[in-house]
């Protein structure tokens, strides 16, 4: 019999031994039994050994190169402060140079980072992290628990605008525990809390970002295996490999991030020109292209990214709910996915948990129904039908309009006549979370209920629809407390019903995700969450 | 004194277009206060971060004042910060105005011989084989939008010949395979419109009583065209070619965004996505610029053509 061990050496959590039986009785999947056993500070090779599959890792066939330099094509956006980074896009170039204290692998199971290790008290409220003593800045100083303070405290200030303030609103306090350790007390018992610290405005900054003027490009302090060289807004960023990093060292030698603007034809152009190696995204209108490319890789996955167009429930006329029901009832998500999106994703059920969620409780679809969309409109005092608009700013591609385009007709049968207000994707995000009608890209997270927390909880920061339900929040509260992977689902059930009737959002579909790499690009993984993590890419010969 | 009197009056005249076009693009962009703060301080700024800022760089004065005093900030050369690329506009525009300057140059180095030499054979001999030729070569490229040249061109030369680069960013300096492209769309375009302003203005001036009068007296055809034709018929050609001058500087951004080329189109179409306004405003009042002294450029190389057209005239506005 295999021991299960802590990262932290303290005893075992006490849930973890109900999640020993769960696995082995085949109540939850040893998937679900990694993520559980890791969020409760459970080493992963002492999980893996206990399944019998000893640590997972990243699957390789060949032994890696190192050297070289890696082109990758994406938008270089400014970085002042990572906290209030909006676009995970950006987050990756920072990725090389700052870290995190958890990291989140693209299975979805979390492993120490910066921190070797955390401990939660038995009701979860509590938690013990300890760093990693050998972890140092680029400047020489060594990490300490005044940085993981410093950050935190940012994070949930008052005058915080980061999206972190509401995604850790349970924080009551944060304290020196000792040399190299630390305490996070929360309000409410959130079992996930080591997942969410790899979110991407969760970068740890060194604790004198402030002082020394608050611009990490201009002073490009970090603890990561690369050290920002060169760095210019829209055009280019390098970062070069440092030789005294603390932890594994990376493969390449360096990476060119290039900004090719927004043309996605252009980046698959230079791709094929041999001009980069990667591109950060491409969409379903290059599938083709793309797969007609040789010496090109097609790289395609699942994840919870998804768009929401969702109403704003105390703006006329969607404070009436049944405008909003109507609009529901007369969308048909299955038709956007076909036309909008060639079929390639998952139906949605227009409550923003994705299948590809640990969390997610399938609920029973609400089949389309014109007649009654019509019915509810007349009742609401629309019986000759409708004004609406939506807002929409491609920020991912045409298939954004292509979707809405498919509602506008879809609408129109039920006399809801939609007209479509089409910005440019830099445009959109200043009124992203302020049109009565909006269409926003959603990017994944690892459950459900962290996209919920984030998105539908009353007062939320990023809270766009302006929903508010004590009854939901409560039921949310509830639903991350639970630890057990077999039990969140059902917990999750509730929430989704509630948000669901409430009839925020047409959430038709969860799209596929695609890029392309050229053949001697190793060892990239398309993380759900678009978090591309860079020391383990390395370039084979060609 | 007529050349000087007419740089004097061209200049008083430009001055007065630039004077017009700041207080148009500064009533566009920055009369909505409020929306200015957000510009610059960003979405996520407070309220109360917001008119602070607001009072701190004086936008509760009147609009008049506000308007002087960026006027005489942008004629002393401080044309602020761009929000976007988070640097000094005054250090950011001269780059991209150059490399814009050497996609022009390299398009008008195709342009300008190319249409300039098959406009004159074609004008020479209207009707024949080679003038049918020209103006369906150069109909056909005129009406291909450059849009759909450059991904025609990138289609054919990147993905299929895999001759050239699909993208001209120049990150490791100045290369010639990236300009390729970029030059080639503009000059297709370009190219076709010239061959056949100046077949036109060629025919026109071979039809003339001098060139009649040269060809009875049993002058060559090379020297007819040479001596007598051809400066009279590039007048209307050099009006064309110096009229391309501020289209190639800030109307190529669809070439430059499509090839990642950093110029001065890219700078000003990323100004505008991102609402960059004091980064839109320097590249309007440059770009007014550029225009208001390829005109007067343009006006000196035709009374030199045309000895008959006064730049005296011109000055005092006659003729």
């Amino acid at each position: 019999m295999i021991e299960l061990k802590t990262n932290s050496g303290a005893p075992l959590h006490r849930d973890v031994a109900d999640l020993c039986e769960r696995v082995r009785s085949g109540a939850i999947d040893r998937r679900g039994f990694l993520r559980a056993t890791a969020w409760l500070g459970v080493s992963m090779a002492s999980a893996g050994a206990f399944l019998g599959m000893g640590e997972p890792a990243f699957a390789q066939d060949e032994a890696p190169v190192d050297g070289g330099t890696l082109r990758f094509a994406c938008q270089i956006q400014e970085l002042t402060d990572p906290m209030l980074t909006s676009w995970i896009e950006a987050s990756n170039l920072f990725r090389n140079s700052l870290e995190f204290l958890t990291y989140v692998d693209a299975n979805n199971v979390t492993h120490p980072y910066l921190a070797k290790s955390w401990t939660p008290s038995g009701d979860l409220k509590v938690w013990d992290f300890d760093l990693d003593e050998r972890a140092t800045w680029s400047n020489g100083d060594a990490l300490t628990p005044e940085d993981v303070i410093f950050n935190i405290q940012r994070w949930i200030a008052p005058e915080s605008q980061s999206s972190n303030k509401t995604a850790f609103a349970a924080i009551e306090s944060v304290e020196k525990t000792g040399d190299h350790s630390f305490r996070i007390t929360l309000s409410r018992a959130v079992s996930s809390l080591p997942e969410q610290l790899y979110s991407y405005t969760c970068p740890i900054l060194h604790r004198n970002f402030e002082t020394d003027g608050a611009n990490w490009p201009a002073k490009p302090v970090g603890t990561g295996p690369y050290g920002l060289v060169t760095y210019e807004v829209g055009r280019q960023a390098t970062f070069k490999k440092r030789t005294d990093y603390w932890g594994t060292p990376a493969h390449l030698d360096e990476i060119h991030y290039i900004d090719l603007g927004t043309d996605i034809t252009t980046h698959l152009a230079a791709l094929a020109s041999g001009q980069v190696d990667i591109l950060y995204r491409t969409t379903i209108a290059e599938y083709d292209l793309m797969k007609s490319l040789p010496n090109v890789q097609v790289l395609s996955g699942r994840a919870a990214n998804t768009l929401v167009m969702r109403m704003q429930v105390d703006q006329k006329p969607f404070d009436d709910i049944r405008v909003r029901q109507a609009v529901l009832l007369a969308a048909d998500n299955q038709q956007m996915l076909d036309i909008a999106y060639r079929g390639e994703g998952d139906i949605a059920g227009n409550y923003h948990v994705s299948p590809t969620q640990a969390d997610y409780f399938p609920l029973e679809p609400i089949p389309r129904d014109v007649a009654k969309a019509k019915a509810l409109l007349a009742e609401a005092g629309y019986a000759d039908g409708i004004d609406l608009e939506i807002t929409l700013g491609n920020t991912q591609g045409k298939w954004e309009q292509d979707t809405a385009q498919v509602l506008q007709q879809n609408l129109a049968e039920a006399g809801i006549r939609l007209a479509l207000n089409v910005l440019p994707a830099s445009q959109y995000w200043p009124v992203w979370d302020k049109v009565p009608f909006g269409l926003t890209f959603w990017a994944h997270r690892p459950l459900g209920s962290m996209t919920l927390d984030l998105a539908y909880r009353s007062g939320g920061a990023w809270n766009e629809s302006h929903f508010a339900s004590p009854e939901f929040d409560a039921a949310l509260d509830k639903a991350m407390a639970v630890v057990d992977p077999s039990e969140r689902p059902k917990a999750m059930r509730g929430v989704e019903t509630i948000l669901r009737d409430a009839a925020v959002m047409v959430q038709a579909y969860w799209p596929s995700r695609f890029t392309a790499a050229a053949q001697t690009v190793r060892g990239f993984e398309l993380h759900p969450a678009d978090y591309f993590r860079m020391d383990g890419v390395w370039l084979a010969k060609a | 004194m007529a050349v000087t009197l007419f740089i004097i009056r061209k200049l008083g005249g430009a001055i007065a277009t630039m004077l017009t076009v700041s207080l148009l693009v500064f009533l566009a962009l920055e009369v909505n206060v409020a929306d200015v703060a957000v510009k610059v301080l960003g979405q996520f700024s407070t309220d109360a971060q917001r008119a602070t800022w607001l009072a701190a760089n004086g936008y509760n004065d009147p609009v008049v004042l506000r308007y002087l005093r960026w006027l005489g900030a942008f004629v002393t050369g401080d044309w602020g910060t761009s929000t976007y690329y988070r640097t000094e506009i005054a250090s950011l525009i001269p780059g991209r105005l150059a490399a814009s300057g050497i996609l022009a140059g390299g398009a008008l180095l195709v342009i300008i011989p190319v249409g300039l030499i098959a406009g004159v054979l074609a004008g020479m001999r209207p009707g024949s084989l080679l003038d049918r030729l020209v103006s369906l070569v150069s109909v056909l490229t005129t009406s291909i939008p450059d849009f759909a040249s450059a991904v025609f061109l990138s289609a054919v030369f990147v993905f299929w010949l895999k001759w050239l680069p699909g993208a001209s960013t120049m990150l490791s300096g100045f290369s010639i395979s990236e300009i390729v492209l970029p030059v080639l769309v503009l000059a297709l375009y370009s190219t076709g419109y010239l061959a056949r302003v100046t077949r036109a203005s060629m025919i026109d001036v071979m039809g003339t009583h001098y060139v009649r009068t040269a060809r009875l007296k049993g002058a060559s055809p090379t020297r007819i065209v040479l001596r007598h034709a051809l400066r009279n018929a590039l007048i209307t050609p050099v009006t064309v070619i110096m009229l391309q001058f501020p289209w190639l500087l800030s109307g190529v951004i669809v070439v430059e965004v499509f090839y990642a080329y950093k110029g001065f189109g890219t700078l000003l179409y990323d100004a505008a996505l991102n609402s960059d306004i004091y980064l839109v405003e320097a590249c309007a009042m440059v770009s007014v610029l550029v225009v208001v002294a390829t005109q007067i450029l343009s006006d000196l190389a035709y009374s030199w053509l045309n000895p008959r057209v006064s730049l005296a005239d011109a000055a005092m506005g006659r003729g």
